[in-house]
């Protein structure tokens, strides 16, 4: 089957998805809410910076904002990736869509490019719009630390292999538990240790170098291929029917 | 020549652990017949709409739809299936076109719109694509789900109690899209307790009790079969002797009941015995009110199941 062929039934649950998330209250929210948060946290934190009383420093101050910018991807997903599978099936829609032509892969594919899209478009979002105030709004030592190309070039290699990492991971719980809630707390778990590398280089214990951000996007990238497989295993048709 | 079946179980079968949810069935669908599947809650008949929808396997045996294998072709027979499931299970946030988008693209359709308006015009829903799903009736949520069923034109339609809560005239309405359905030609399985629509829809009918099919047939050689071809004959005036007595020395009748002006009998063969009876009738100057089967589908279908219950007694004793 070549890739043309498979297109229009992930495109058409793709169109779906977006059509359903924009009409869904708490989905909507957490994909609106989140982002604004973590844009006004770290504009806030800019705000309030002076180099005489800040405790940190520079360093501290552009550690602080990044942080928030690479949590976006991996949390804005969460409530969506949670929802995929089980929230399908407790709307009882999952059963008539598993008569349609389309493959696991394909319906995972479909789940995935849905969430995916709206995560990396609000996370790049709020990070340029962050870039844009600091480049034409801020003066000083601070505004070059913010600006400094390995920053950008981190964002850009690692947040997406962190949106697919939180996505696959909430909807590999989503095909396996009983409600939406479960499939949150769980991927929670999981996806709060892959915050402690991030923590280690924007507290600069690891340097922030173009080298760090290609290793740990390689590793994560690696680890989503894992994840992919996973959650293509956890997808057991008869099992997600059944438990209806 | 035969055609080939459009849907056939070859031994399919079914098992949840150690509980067995359809024995082994055997049973073949003809292209354009509308076949019906009845039974009691927990009979099977769910898991043979399954099976054939390509949801779940079959633990025993296989079953085809338009010659695709279940287990080996499942994608094959996802394109040519139309599935209208008990509950609705529409995107209830959704409106209803967006609902029918959804399908269609799946599909692959080269003209979503133009299959969306056949759709929602052959449903009575025209004009009412906008609104949202959650804010309709439970008869117009199924207008949609059997619309979003037929969107593609399947050759093979699978319904799960069409009429399922629905009031009498909703599902009156509901009784007659099938049967416009039918007209086009398609295949319909459906699963159904009105027994009264099955006995008007289906060409034949299947009875299955825990897992096991009982009995297989028209609707009239089901009834001919349970309860013994019984013909009530009502006749304007009362019956003289001589009337009486060449009712009553018929050849192939028994079990004569005279009530007033009107009798019944049991017949051997109803479709060759009741015109033979009414010819007879006229030559000795009757006059017919009426000539009718006594029983209908719903009596067959619960003497079957005292049949059934009993036996089952019995073999527990």
């Amino acid at each position: 089957m070549t890739a043309f062929a498979v297109a229009p039934p992930v495109r058409a649950l793709v169109r779906k998805e977006l059509r359903e998330f924009r009409q869904h209250r708490m989905i909507l929210g957490t994909a609106l809410i989140l982002p604004i948060a973590f844009l006004l946290l770290p504009i806030a934190n800019l705000v309030t910076y002076d180099a005489h009383r800040s405790v940190g420093g520079i360093d501290f101050a552009v550690g602080q904002a990044m942080f928030c910018f690479f949590l976006s991807p991996i949390i804005i997903p969460a409530t969506m990736a949670a929802f995929a599978v089980v929230g399908e099936r407790d709307q009882g829609t999952l059963e008539p869509m598993l008569t349609l032509p389309l493959t696991n892969a394909q319906f995972l594919a479909g789940k995935v490019i849905a969430i995916f899209v709206p995560t990396i478009t609000a996370s790049f979002s709020i990070y340029i719009a962050y870039m844009a105030l600091v480049a034409f709004g801020v003066h000083g030592p601070i505004r070059d630390a913010m600006l400094e190309w390995t920053w950008p070039f981190g964002f850009v290699v690692l947040a997406p292999v962190l949106a697919l990492f939180s996505t696959l991971t909430g909807i590999s719980f989503s095909a396996r538990a009983k409600d939406i809630r479960v499939a949150e707390h769980l991927s929670g778990l999981v996806l709060l240790p892959a915050l402690l590398p991030i923590m280690l280089v924007v507290t600069r214990t690891i340097p922030a170098t173009p080298v760090t951000w290609l290793v740990f996007a390689g590793a994560v990238g690696l680890l989503d291929l894992v994840l992919w497989r996973t959650a293509l295993r956890a997808f057991d048709r008869e099992r997600v029917i059944s438990a209806a | 020549m035969a055609s080939s079946p459009a849907i056939e179980l070859r031994g399919a079968g079914r098992s949840f652990g150690d509980h067995i949810a359809l024995h082994p069935l055997h049973l073949s669908i003809q292209p354009g017949e509308v076949f019906g599947l009845l039974g009691p809650n927990g009979s099977g008949k769910t898991t043979t709409l399954r099976i054939l929808a390509t949801l779940i396997r079959p633990t025993a045996g296989t079953a085809t739809v338009l010659g695709h294998d279940v287990l080996e072709d499942p994608m094959a027979i996802r394109h040519k299936l139309g599935v209208m499931p008990e509950k609705p299970s529409l995107y209830e946030r959704l409106t209803i076109r967006d609902n029918l988008t959804f399908w269609a693209e799946a599909h692959g359709l080269a003209d979503v719109d133009a299959a969306i308006r056949e759709a929602l015009d052959f449903v009575g829903l025209s004009g009412r694509s906008a609104e949202r799903v959650g804010s309709l009736s439970k008869g117009w949520k199924q207008r949609v789900a059997l619309a979003r069923a037929i969107v593609h034109r399947p050759p093979i339609l699978l319904l799960d109690e069409p009429s399922s809560g629905l009031d009498p005239s909703a599902a009156s309405a509901m009784e007659h899209m099938i049967r416009d359905l039918t007209a086009t030609g398609s295949t319909v399985l459906m699963n159904t307790h009105r027994l009264a629509e099955a006995e008007r829809l289906c060409d034949r009918v299947a009875i299955l009790r825990h897992g096991q099919l009982l009995e297989l047939g028209t609707p009239g050689q089901l009834r001919d079969r349970l309860l013994g071809g019984v013909v009530r004959v009502e006749l304007a005036t009362r019956p003289d002797t001589a009337l009486r007595q060449l009712v009553d020395t018929m050849a192939g009748l028994s079990n004569i009941e005279w009530r007033n002006r009107s009798f019944s009998c049991r017949m051997a063969n109803p479709t060759i015995e009741t015109p033979r009876l009414i010819a007879r009738l006229v030559h000795a100057g009757a006059d017919i009110l009426s000539v009718v089967q006594a029983g209908d589908l719903e009596e067959a279908y619960l003497e079957l199941m005292a049949r059934s219950e009993t036996s089952e007694l019995e073999v527990a004793a």
